[in-house]
């Protein structure tokens, strides 16, 4: 009689157990599509048997042994570095291809704005009092100044834009910092009352992902269960339960764009912190801000400083229509700072074209063109850079190009390994709806089973209560 | 490999994702015929691009400078033609009323014809061509000839650029060429001597006139050999910069324009295998065990 009951009772475990397996099925297909989930399963152990008598032990049904998850920590640890590297170069190549004013054959571009100058100087140069000459020149002048400040504004505004995703992942990064903070301490807790809470791990993967892909940190797991976040140049972001913060401020020696600082866990003051410190997203929009579009921006600097000093130079040593010394041509300042964000045509110049100084002597005043050739002749001189202008122009914007190209090669490289680490990785943790139709069918059976088993059960106490 | 539902749905998200990039990439390089619509697509050939369009500006500018340059010359080569012409029809008084069977009040009558010669000359010299007077030197905003001959224009060569950093003397010296600077003589006074001996039946001057018209006839001569050898010059220029023009137009166009029967068939060959990235994906969505039981 006690062994029925114990069959009722081992029976009532095993429809627990199997409709735990039904249940965590059910979990995993309805989880299918959730980023970063690791599938579940129920681990069925025998329940330990009873003694009945010498060589004789009896089963005592099944039990749960845990609901573990598959992973597999030889990929897993692999991963947020080459997501972070993905994350790193894509960002950087994105925002380079996003940067529209160096395209080569842009429409009223620096290239055609420089070459048609040089055409309206050499067409003044055959006729040089003539009024319709001297204002082309003029226009096309002003019009190489305006293409030096429109490309210049469309560099400063990408730059500015790279700048505000900056600021942006530094919030985000601080949101999920906080988040596998106070993930750990619950998952710390949990692990103490004897659970293994699968589903705050999952959570917890999925924010220290992100925190690879925006700042390049990397998780680093610790003997009480936590998980660490560490930045490529060794600062610690999440220590335990606890996380630094993030903040940026203008950095007045990087025309104000933002400084990416952190507050360490324990301070409570700023420090700057170096791109090569940083990872990720961060790392590639500073790269694409601070590398390969500030130097773009500094050498069409330097060209249109160089450009305009060589010009006004010549221009100054002829002859206008009055008989007067040439006044400079173009208005730059003392340096290559800014020169083609500001550089501009001489408004005396633009009042009056006859202070074109196109002669190169005062008797030669109106017709000869001796000062015109010479400026035009400036076409060839080699600018501080050993180049012509229109060489040096070529080489800023081959180089441009180049820094991009790599950025996306290097992209595409790391998004090679990186997608094919996350497929391993969902090969062995992701959800197979089909497996789960089957485990779910196979915990259903159990369970018709079982159920049958219990029915028996019953049926022999009814037997037995109904004996006389 | 296990392979779950979400790598399905990732790959086949992924494999159509690149099969329409390629595809859109290739429909715009057929439909714009550009190769390149950014730096990053070819750096190298990005340099070409600037260098060569600015070389092709260059050009087309220079045969520009130099088309108006061999109008004047051409325009000055005629008129010296014409003052030949008329240097000539003084020749011709000069032979005839240098004769004893003309008589003085004849003389006088040809000194009215030369006065005319004489002022068709200074019209011509100080001819204008688009706002210029190309007699004039450096001075080319007055005529350069007054009423009695005097030259105020300067000895002044114009010069224009036939090749990058290569400049040819355009202009010529009407200094030189009509008043004789530098041991000729002066077309202007001989026309002017002429008709004061006419008007004086000074029969030993009209005679002594004909030495004159030799020797502007051959000045004049000298002056249009010289247009004609420097428009020889623009000429080989013209064609020079036409062919120069046109190579970097190619090279433009080798560097930047699409290749349409090559971008056709990549674009042929993109929609193929889209349509079969497509298919493959829908295939795979297709086979699940929620159909079967």
């Amino acid at each position: 009689m006690a062994d029925l009951l114990a069959i009722l009772s081992q029976g009532a475990n095993g429809l627990a157990a199997h409709r735990a397996a039904a249940q965590t099925a059910a979990h995993n297909i309805q989880n299918v599509n959730t980023d970063g989930f690791s599938r579940q399963r129920v681990e069925l152990e025998a329940m330990p048997a009873e003694y009945l008598r010498t060589n004789a032990y009896a089963g005592m049904g099944v039990t749960i042994g845990g609901i573990t998850q598959s992973r597999d920590a030889f990929l897993e640890r692999q991963i947020p570095s080459s997501m972070a590297a993905n994350a790193q170069y894509s960002a950087e190549s994105q925002s380079l291809r996003a940067v529209v004013a160096l395209n080569p054959e842009a429409p009223g571009g620096l290239s055609d704005s420089l070459g048609n100058f040089y055409s309206d100087l050499r067409l003044l140069g055959q006729f040089p009092s003539q009024p319709g000459l001297r204002a082309a020149v003029v226009g096309s002048a002003r019009n190489l100044a305006y293409s030096f400040n429109r490309t210049s504004e469309g560099i400063a505004n990408a730059r500015a834009g790279i700048d505000a995703r900056v600021q942006s992942n530094v919030e985000e990064a601080n949101a999920l910092g906080e988040r596998v903070a106070l993930l750990n301490a619950q998952i710390v807790k949990s692990r103490s009352t004897g659970g293994e809470p699968n589903d705050l791990i999952d959570e917890r993967r999925n924010a220290s992902d992100r925190l690879s892909q925006l700042i390049g940190a990397t998780p680093v797991p610790d003997a009480d269960g936590n998980i660490n976040m560490a930045l490529p140049g060794g600062a610690v972001f999440v220590s335990g339960q606890k996380a630094a913060k993030l903040s940026t401020a203008p950095d007045p020696a990087n025309a104000g764009f933002s400084l990416v600082q952190i507050t360490k866990v324990g301070s409570l003051t700023p420090e700057s912190i170096s791109s090569a410190s940083l990872g990720g997203e961060v790392r590639g929009f500073i790269d694409a801000r601070d590398v390969t579009l500030k130097q773009t921006m500094d050498s069409l600097d330097t060209l249109a400083f160089d450009f305009a000093n060589v010009l006004n130079a010549q221009h100054q040593a002829g002859f206008d229509l009055n008989g007067n010394a040439g006044e400079p041509m173009f208005n730059v300042g003392a340096t290559s700072t800014g020169a083609a964000s500001t550089i501009s045509v001489n408004t005396n110049l633009i009042t009056d074209n006859k202070l074109l100084a196109t002669s190169s002597s005062v008797a030669g005043v109106p017709g000869d063109s001796g000062n015109a050739l010479a400026m035009i002749a400036t076409e060839r001189t080699p600018l501080s850079g050993g180049n012509n202008s229109a060489s040096t122009l070529a080489g800023i914007i081959s180089a441009f190009g180049s820094r991009t190209r790599e950025a996306g090669a290097r992209s595409e490289q790391e998004g090679a390994i990186a997608s094919n680490l996350q497929g391993l990785r969902e090969s062995v943790s992701g959800v197979s709806i089909d497996e789960e139709m089957i485990n779910m069918t196979k915990a259903q059976r159990a369970f018709d089973a079982v159920s049958k088993v219990i029915q028996t059960a019953d049926s022999m106490l009814d037997t037995l209560m109904n004996l006389r | 490999m296990r392979v779950t539902e979400k790598m399905l749905f990732n790959t086949g998200q992924v494999q159509t994702a690149a099969a329409r990039e390629r595809l859109e990439k290739a429909m715009v390089e057929v439909s714009s015929g550009k190769r390149i619509t950014h730096a990053a697509d070819d750096p190298a050939g990005s340099g070409i691009i600037i260098t060569s369009k600015i070389s092709q500006q260059r050009y087309e500018a220079i045969q520009q400078a130099v088309g108006r340059s061999a109008d004047e010359l051409n325009t000055a080569e005629g008129v010296l033609g014409e003052v030949s012409n008329v240097m000539q029809r003084g020749r011709e008084l000069a032979m005839q009323l240098g004769s004893a069977q003309f008589s003085g009040p004849d003389r006088a009558t040809s000194a009215n014809e030369v006065d005319g010669l004489f002022n068709t000359v200074i019209g011509l010299m100080n001819t204008e061509v688009g706002g210029r007077y190309i007699f004039g030197g450096t001075q080319d905003d007055a005529p350069p000839f007054q009423a009695d001959g005097t030259y105020v224009g300067d000895a002044g060569i114009r010069q224009v650029e036939i090749a990058p950093g290569v400049l040819e003397p355009v202009s010529l010296r009407a200094d030189i060429a009509l008043k004789g600077v530098g041991g000729g003589v002066d077309v202007t006074q001989v026309l002017r001597d002429f008709a004061i001996a006419l008007r004086n039946n000074d029969v030993v001057g009209v005679q002594n006139a004909l030495d004159g018209f030799d020797k502007s006839l051959n000045q004049v001569s000298g002056a249009r050999k010289d247009a004609g050898a420097s428009l020889n010059i623009l000429q080989t220029s013209d064609q020079v910069s036409r062919l120069s023009r046109d190579q970097m137009k190619i090279q433009v166009a080798n560097v930047a324009e699409t290749d349409l029967p090559e971008a056709a068939s990549k674009m042929a060959l993109a929609n193929t295998a889209l349509e079969a990235a497509l298919a493959a994906t829908a295939s795979s969505f297709k086979m699940s065990l929620i159909d079967k039981l």
